[in-house]
């Protein structure tokens, strides 16, 4: 099956195309390996852009959304980043298919 | 708490009632830009002593009596200084 | 510090509205108390019902509601707004608090921004 489009940036240009094989393959080319703890973020991060048809804005509003999904143990940036290098807000929600966070901050 | 507003839409653009209903007894309304044009339409009623940037007056050729004070770039910054809170609409 | 955002124009027409909501977004990512009041044809925003895939944007009225979950701290909506579109309260998504459109209201906050 082809993979599909993405953008120069590596997020998918219709978050409704995404599948898990999607998320491992875009995870694989920032030497990911997804484990449980991985996908509870992306299905959080799934579940977030059904119901809001956004993506958390910015990094801190990332972490400050998990918090409240998902509680203080996860909600926090050092998790986050341990799970998701980089910027987590960018890396997650490329890899769950969303668009890229708009905001800077 | 005095509040200056800075208003810079044409009558015609609908923050500009929005603005106007906004002013205070204490406040104070600057008109710039585009809402100068409002000192040359009959029938507005502005709230309380008027100023307007000269400039913006000049560029648009709106004359205005003593009614309304034009005032400079140097007045208007003082105007900011001295307010406790600045809208811009 | 809390701050107020209006939102007077209509959604979908023009980048405003989102470019007010992004400000917003940005003082709750840092904690500062922010609201956000709907007036005039701005209340639209705050409609059940939008769908506006056909035109191929995103529903504002489903980014408002994802906008209380980042701190954003009150959604008001002004009476003659909603009267004036012919709307009641059941009409508008949750969360949503009416009000009126006044000096009294703007008294509440430090800072009044109209994007």
């Amino acid at each position: 099956m082809s993979q599909p489009k993405r953008n120069n940036e590596g997020f998918l240009e219709n978050a409704w195309e995404w599948t898990p094989e999607t998320a491992s393959e875009i995870a694989r080319e920032d030497d990911i390996d997804l484990e449980n703890n991985h996908w509870e973020i992306i299905s959080f991060l799934r579940g977030f852009y059904r119901e809001h048809e956004m993506s958390p804005p910015s990094n801190r509003l990332f972490v400050k959304a998990v918090k409240e999904h998902l509680g203080e143990d996860k909600g926090n940036s050092i998790y986050l980043m341990r799970l998701f290098p980089g910027t987590p807000a960018k890396t997650a929600c490329r890899i769950a298919g969303l668009p890229r966070p708009t905001n800077c901050l | 708490m005095m509040t200056l507003h800075i208003l810079n839409k044409s009558p015609e653009h609908p923050r500009f009632r929005l603005c106007l209903e906004a002013v205070g007894d204490a406040d104070q309304l600057l008109l710039i830009e585009n809402a100068v044009l409002a000192l040359s339409v009959e029938g507005i009623k502005l709230p309380g002593r008027i100023m307007a940037l000269a400039s913006d007056l000049d560029a648009r050729g709106v004359s205005v009596d003593g009614s309304v004070d034009a005032i400079h770039y140097d007045g208007m910054v003082a105007l900011a200084a001295a307010a406790d809170r600045v809208i811009s609409w | 510090m809390s701050v107020l955002i209006i939102i007077d124009q209509a959604p979908y027409g023009n980048w405003s509205g989102r470019e007010a909501l992004d400000m917003a977004l940005s003082l709750a990512a840092f904690d500062q108390p922010v609201s956000l009041l709907f007036v005039g044809a701005g209340i639209n925003w705050l409609r059940k019902q939008q769908n506006p895939a056909p035109i191929q944007q995103k529903g504002v009225n489903r980014n408002l509601a994802g906008a209380t979950v980042f701190g954003i701290e009150e959604l008001l909506a002004d009476q003659d707004a909603l009267q004036r579109y012919g709307l009641g309260a059941e009409d508008l998504l949750d969360g949503v608090a009416i009000t009126h459109y006044d000096q009294d209201l703007l008294a509440n906050y430090l800072h009044v921004v109209c994007q």
